[in-house]
């Protein structure tokens, strides 16, 4: 029986944050960034994302060759994670729709303090990914750390994009930022699974989506959990089995791992659940469950 | 530290085991019941941090056991430090002074804060500035506090611009040549280290504590 989750997956793995594909970008090799882009595709993503690095500021160049590049041998979608309103406006003259089935590129991504690339919206529009990890206050930008404020600032920049900009609520991506567990000693986690729950219920944000990066969940912990498992993987799971009920419905990740349910009593899942309890340095050492038993 | 009793050596393998419970009780009696010389048992911490270090550098230990055994150095750090009123000589010397913050633009605050903690425990004179700090606050700092290392943090890429900003603006008022710079954060690599003109990067707190080491050396 398949236990897959039902979610969309924007690809992430044009991105120098991967070695391997930092060595394609320090080589310049496209015909290595078109298969990474055609191995995403047939592996099931429905949107590729594409960060460059500083390079996309400085050499505008490779970053044209590489969206053309990248449209030439797949027809998906494509997400822009670029340093500056600049940059993007010139990733949105060069994406072609067209050659995505006429599906609007994603900007990746607006916060309420970095609203300015929305200034592009009106001569090509563009489905919006929003980071609901900061609100500006008083005019400041701070730190979402509450389940209330991550829900609430997601609610004010979705209606805001909806109401002033006309972006349908299901072109908009409300990502929760999904913290690393091995830093968080602040109940970071517990409030993002607690903003999923209370957006998700929202009546009046539906069709939004909730989406995440996965990849930093795992950052800087062992390979293998205390059971034996691949422990980056099973934490991805971990977050999803209890997010995805809730309405989180897309993931920013790599298409070939399979997203799967974890069953109850499964190792990492109840050591997550243990972890998402504690604070300070007691959610320190429930960290160190998920790889010392 | 080769010259160690029975008892230190004990206490310096709690420490780098992770016994917590063991550890502390271990300090508390060695220092509040057995009159032991805190600055003693102050280096023996010390030992143990260097061995957890190299530990966590080798893949055994990973930033939970960094951090707990930094928290275990403070906690025995609180005991001993009142006990060395008595004794001879001036405090010890820091190792040198890190101003650090996270760039403008950027609001992530959790690798700065772990590095800041380490280099602290580590005995370096910290000082954390903060998150979104502009390039200004940066040299009115610098200024005030007189550094030997600058380290700029941040996340997203946009603080890419940013850190080469701020740099630029350490040269223009005069000062890049005062201090060294490191820049840190989840994404930064050689690439970026050269788009921003640091003098090196680090990907975590370790790495950090190194480069200052190796500077102040």
């Amino acid at each position: 029986m398949s236990t897959r989750f039902d979610i969309e997956v924007i690809g992430e793995r044009i991105n120098p944050g991967f070695k391997s594909t930092q060595a394609l970008f320090d080589t310049s090799d496209i015909a290595g960034i078109q298969a990474l882009a055609v191995r995403q595709a047939e592996a099931g993503a429905s949107c590729l994302n594409v960060n460059v690095g500083a390079r996309a500021m400085t050499d505008h160049a490779f970053l044209t060759d590489v969206i053309r590049a990248i449209q030439e041998v797949v027809s998906l979608p494509l997400s822009f994670d670029v340093p500056d309103v600049a940059t993007h406006e010139r990733c949105l003259e060069i994406y072609d729709p067209r050659k995505a089935g006429g599906v609007r590129s994603i900007l990746n991504s607006i916060t309420e303090h970095r609203w300015d690339a929305m200034r592009l919206y009106r001569d090509c529009p563009f489905r919006v990914i929003v980071m609901a990890s900061e609100r500006v206050e008083d005019g400041l930008a701070r730190n979402n750390k509450t389940a209330a404020d991550i829900a609430s600032t997601a609610k004010r920049a979705a209606l805001r994009l909806r109401d002033a900009y006309g972006v349908p609520l299901d072109e908009i991506f409300i990502d929760l930022s999904v913290s690393a567990v091995v830093a968080d000693t602040e109940g970071l986690s517990r409030a993002t699974l607690d903003a999923v729950r209370l957006i998700g219920s929202d009546p009046e944000l539906k069709g939004l989506h909730l989406m995440g990066g996965l990849s930093n969940i795992g950052q800087q912990l062992p390979a293998k959990a205390a059971d034996g498992s691949d422990l980056k993987h099973q934490l991805e799971n971990a977050f999803l089995t209890l997010a995805v009920p809730h309405g989180f419905d897309t993931v920013l990740g790599t298409p070939w791992r399979s997203y799967e349910w974890l069953p109850e009593g499964n190792y990492v899942l109840e050591a997550y659940r243990f972890f998402l309890g504690q604070t300070g340095s007691h959610a320190l050492r429930a960290v160190r469950r998920f790889y010392r038993s | 530290m080769n010259d160690m009793s029975p008892q230190e050596r004990q206490l310096v393998e709690h420490l780098s085991d992770m016994n917590e419970d063991d550890a502390l009780a271990l300090a508390r009696r060695m220092l509040l019941d057995e009159g032991a010389d805190p600055l003693r048992v102050l280096a023996l911490c010390r030992n143990a941090m260097d061995i957890v270090g190299k530990r966590f550098e080798q893949g055994e230990y990973f930033l939970p056991e960094l951090v707990l055994a930094g928290e275990m150095l403070e906690t025995i750090g609180a005991i001993a430090r009142p006990l060395i009123v008595h004794a001879p000589g001036e405090a010890p010397a820091k190792l040198g002074k890190v101003l650090i913050g996270t760039v403008h633009g950027d609001l992530h605050d959790i690798g700065k804060n772990i590095v800041s903690f380490m280099l602290d425990i580590n005995g370096f004179e910290v000082r954390d500035i903060g998150i979104d700090v502009p390039a200004q606050t940066f040299i009115d700092e610098i200024r005030a506090f007189r550094p030997d290392v600058v380290g700029l943090s941040g996340f997203l890429t946009l603080a890419f611009d940013s850190m080469k900003e701020t740099i630029n603006a350490f040269d223009a008022a005069g000062l890049r040549g005062d201090f060294k710079v490191v820049i840190g954060g989840g994404q930064i690599d050689e690439t970026v280290r050269a788009y921003t003109g640091a003098d090196a990067f680090g990907t975590n707190a370790v790495d950090a504590v190194n480069l200052c080491r190796q500077w102040m050396g």
